[in-house]
């Protein structure tokens, strides 16, 4: 389920990017990661598609898929949801 | 052990701390020495390339971060640099003074931008393939890997046009991203070296000091010398910086601590995939 994974996804994004000082919880659900939202650039996107392969076992090929699933927290977890093995 | 980075120039203007006094006395010293008030930064010295006035932009937001923190009693242990941080990292290590960083950060840039009337140049930066794939495309085009910054972060400098092919066939060759940016000329590769004359006797010009504070260099990450500053100001535009090397040598010397100074967070999320692959 998409609502069981958005914690998770949350807290990879805290953890891969490093980001300090920051809880999953403060991290909004539908913002975007990119440009406004967390001010993600592409250096981080592909920080991301590195620990969604780990964790999730789910390949990003490119940046034009990842600029979709980037899009925010929900999209990660539904492309985790709909490509998972 | 702490370690300041001081970051190269930005690709696009950002915010200044334009409330702050202390910005403000840097930006009037940039204006004075080289007519670029980055507090007007679409306005000002509108004769200097984009380029240029980037490259002041991004010496004064160093220089003044580094001012800062010393003030605020948070001092450095070692110096490393990307690029033209160069400039601002030997102000700080006390070698030059802010006025002669900016101005060698002007004048430099106005030199190699003479480059760019002859031939349109530009920047290609690729995210996702491996040195190897990309030295090789680079070579089938004509153009130079500028900047090694991790094993996956890579930044092509040459001609526009070939630097739009190798773009291409990076795409086609499994890149995850790619994008481009004109430049004044290619830093960071052999074309510079058409230049090397005029860049020697700008620095000819310059007194340096020997650095309190060591300041390690991106090529061989070696430890700068009063006498090895010159030589190194000119070759450093010829060839590649090599960001991933520098920081696994500071690493290994004892570094435990990153603070990057200037524009951006570029260098420590270059340090943070480096991290993540060792």
């Amino acid at each position: 389920m998409i609502e069981d994974l958005i914690p998770k996804v949350k807290q990879m994004i805290i953890d891969s990017l490093r980001i300090e000082g920051m809880s999953p919880d403060e991290i909004e659900t539908d913002a975007p990661l990119f440009g406004e939202g967390l001010g993600l650039d592409s250096i981080d996107a592909l920080q991301l598609v590195v620990a969604m392969e780990k964790e999730f076992g789910v390949v990003v090929p490119d940046a034009a898929t990842g600029s979709t699933v980037f899009a925010s927290v929900r999209s990660m977890a539904g492309y985790i949801e709909e490509h998972r093995k | 052990m702490i370690c300041w980075m001081f970051p190269g120039q930005p690709i696009a203007f950002a915010d200044t701390p334009s409330d702050d006094p202390e910005f403000k006395k840097t930006a009037l010293l940039c204006q004075k020495t080289t007519g670029f008030n980055p507090l007007e930064i679409h306005t000002s010295a509108s004769a200097l390339s984009q380029s240029v006035r980037l490259q002041l932009l991004g010496s004064c937001v160093s220089l003044h971060r580094a001012n800062q923190l010393t003030r605020q009693g948070s001092g450095a242990d070692l110096l490393a640099e990307h690029s033209m941080g160069i400039y601002p990292a030997l102000s700080a290590s006390g070698s030059i003074d802010n006025a002669t960083a900016l101005a060698l950060t002007w004048r430099i840039g106005v030199s190699v931008a003479e480059m760019g009337l002859q031939r349109e140049y530009a920047l290609g930066c690729v995210i996702g393939l491996t040195c190897e794939v990309l030295e090789t495309i680079a070579a089938n085009n004509g153009i130079y890997i500028a900047n090694h910054n991790t094993s996956r972060h890579f930044l092509l400098a040459g001609e526009r046009e070939k630097v739009d092919a190798a773009l291409v066939e990076a795409m086609a060759s499994g890149a995850f991203s790619i994008s481009s940016f004109p430049c004044d000329a290619p830093l960071h590769t052999p074309l510079i070296e058409e230049i090397t004359g005029k860049l020697q006797r700008i620095v000819a010009e310059y007194n340096f000091l020997e650095p309190r504070i060591p300041l390690v260099e991106h090529i061989a990450q070696t430890t700068l010398t009063a006498a090895t500053i010159p030589r190194f100001l000119v070759e450093e535009l010829c060839r590649p910086v090599y960001w991933e090397t520098t920081y696994c040598f500071l690493r290994s010397h004892g570094v435990t601590r990153f603070q990057e100074v200037g524009v951006g967070s570029a260098l420590s999320k270059f340090n943070r995939w480096i991290d993540s692959e060792s």
